[in-house]
């Protein structure tokens, strides 16, 4: 099955964990994935501060317009920030022949034009839909075993449109960890906001946000926390020792991806594949346990 | 905490004046689909955030009716959204309550207002980058951001986050090299120049 995975500015950087370990997993299961040649940045959730509504779509549109010349596969986001920006102006394009020709008339200026005939997708739409939990489950060679994880969907992840999954209660994340052997605990707060992008610039109110969603995975006995998006990653990992000087607390979680889980429980190797020595909570040791070493 | 006096002033007696609602269905993007609002308050029992900002958003589009100009304009609110799209998917009427906010924060700033300013800051240093290079630095960006008030709060913020950025860089999740533009940056420029001149608040 062939893709263009539009990973983002995000995961080349501070997500780097998430693309490393995107790569052994999807060759394993199958699934091709190109570039789009000279991708743009999609303008995140904070792009409105400086661009208008028009601006933003259009800076979308070149990459779904790219996409479309270069193959038109579908686009696999395995960002949330990512995917409901691409995935909302495709929408809007598709369903307002207006707007479309007035994208096109912008894009014309690139020398570019979009039709409106590419699907955008999350990488968790492909890994529960195309690929299927029994399906991961045959590859699975070290079962997560014994292992309590959150399963954190985060809230842009399966919205705006709910397309492979419930807007309110999704269950493709969990049935993934489920199929890698683990247990998803029960987890009320997996949807609830992280901070996103306005967490660098409110972090007094966003630092509580993340101790709400981290005390609720921590009290339902997860021991480490699984993550599908890189904001959502960034925020629930790297702040917990600032949350704890300032809020008192005493987190000390794992927070991996998804994908980094799947490597592990694949039997790839745990740095190269698995890229767990990006982190910064080591989760090197809750999963040593699980896989028996 | 919102202030229940301002609240009530606010809101007060319910006095339409059409000339703001106007303003902001011609000028603010996603602006007239506030007409489908029925006041019912789901966005704002969903909204993370609601407990901290001034108005919550079903609150905002009252004083949208009400003709509150410069109270929608100046709250915070605005610029808290977090895009978490809860108010959106569970809105009874359809209302795209966060296009709404986005577009609205958008419009205060090019009227002048600045309801929240490291977002704006931030917001505004965001989009110079995908102007200059199409794609955002990671590393680039958060260091302009920080200097963008001068170089005393500049030094102070980035000591004060310099653990991160550490922490990043010895956990490879920092690109060394310079972020390099995108091929077609100049048609991208070219693009988005014409966008923000035929969208709403164009030149
Ligand atoms: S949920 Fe919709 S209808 Fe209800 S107050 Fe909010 S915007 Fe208005
Ligand atoms: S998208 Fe914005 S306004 Fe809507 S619930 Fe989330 S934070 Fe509140």
């Amino acid at each position: 099955m062939k893709y263009f995975l539009y990973w983002g500015c995000s995961l080349e950087a501070s997500g780097s964990n998430y693309l490393e370990s995107i790569r052994p997993v999807s060759k394993i299961l199958g699934l091709e994935f190109e570039e789009i040649d000279d991708w743009n940045c999609c303008g995140a959730s904070i792009s409105y501060i400086g661009a208008n509504d028009l601006s933003i779509k259009v800076l979308n549109a070149r990459n779904l317009a790219l996409a479309e010349a270069q193959g038109g596969y579908d686009i696999v986001a395995p960002c949330s920030s990512c995917y409901i920006q691409m995935v909302k102006v495709n929408h809007e394009i598709q369903e307002n022949e207006d707007l479309k020709a007035k994208i096109n008339a912008v894009l014309k200026e690139g020398g570019l034009n979009y039709t409106g005939s590419i699907r955008v997708r999350h990488l968790l739409d492909v890994l529960y839909h195309d690929v299927g939990p029994e399906k991961i489950r045959s590859h699975v060679k070290k079962p997560l075993r014994g292992i309590k994880v959150a399963g954190y969907v985060g809230c842009q992840t399966v919205r705006p449109y709910g397309e492979y999954d419930s807007v309110e209660r999704p269950i493709s994340h969990d049935a993934i960890l489920q199929a890698l052997g683990a247990e998803a605990v029960p987890f009320p707060k997996k949807m609830r906001c992280c901070g996103s992008g306005i967490f660098l610039t409110e972090m007094g109110y966003c630092m509580n946000l993340v101790k709400d969603i981290l005390e609720d995975a921590l009290n339902h006995g997860a021991e480490i926390i699984s993550t599908v998006c890189p904001m959502c990653a960034m925020n629930l990992e790297a702040y917990q020792h600032r949350i704890n000087k300032v809020l008192g607390t005493n987190f000390d979680v794992p927070v991996v991806y998804l994908t980094q889980l799947m490597a592990v429980a694949f039997g790839l190797d745990m740095k190269v594949d698995a890229a767990l020595d990006r982190n910064y909570i080591p989760p090197e040791v809750v999963l040593k346990k699980a896989i028996g070493h | 905490m919102a202030d229940p006096k301002k609240k009530g002033k606010a809101e007060g007696p319910v006095s339409y004046d059409p000339s703001f609602s106007k303003e902001v269905f011609e000028k603010v993007d996603y602006g007239e689909k506030i007409k489908m609002c029925m006041q019912c308050g789901v966005c704002a029992a969903s909204c993370p955030l609601s407990m901290v900002m001034d108005y919550s958003p079903r609150k905002i589009f009252a004083l949208i009716r009400a003709g509150k100009r410069s109270e929608v304009l100046s709250s915070k609110a605005i610029m808290l959204c977090t895009s978490c799209y809860s108010c959106k998917v569970r809105c009874p009427r359809k209302v795209p309550v966060v296009d709404v906010m986005h577009g609205l924060a958008n419009y205060a700033l090019k009227q002048g207002y600045v309801p929240r300013e490291e977002t704006a800051l931030f917001g505004r240093e965001f989009w110079k980058q995908i102007l200059r290079l199409g794609r955002i630095d990671e590393k680039d960006l958060p260091r302009r951001y920080f200097f963008s008030k001068g170089i005393i709060p500049g030094i102070k913020k980035s000591m004060e986050l310099a653990d991160m950025g550490i922490v990043l860089m010895l956990h490879k999740r920092m690109k060394l090299l310079p972020e390099r533009s995108v091929k077609g940056i100049k048609e991208l420029r070219k693009m988005l120049e014409k966008a923000s001149a035929m969208g709403n608040g164009g030149a």
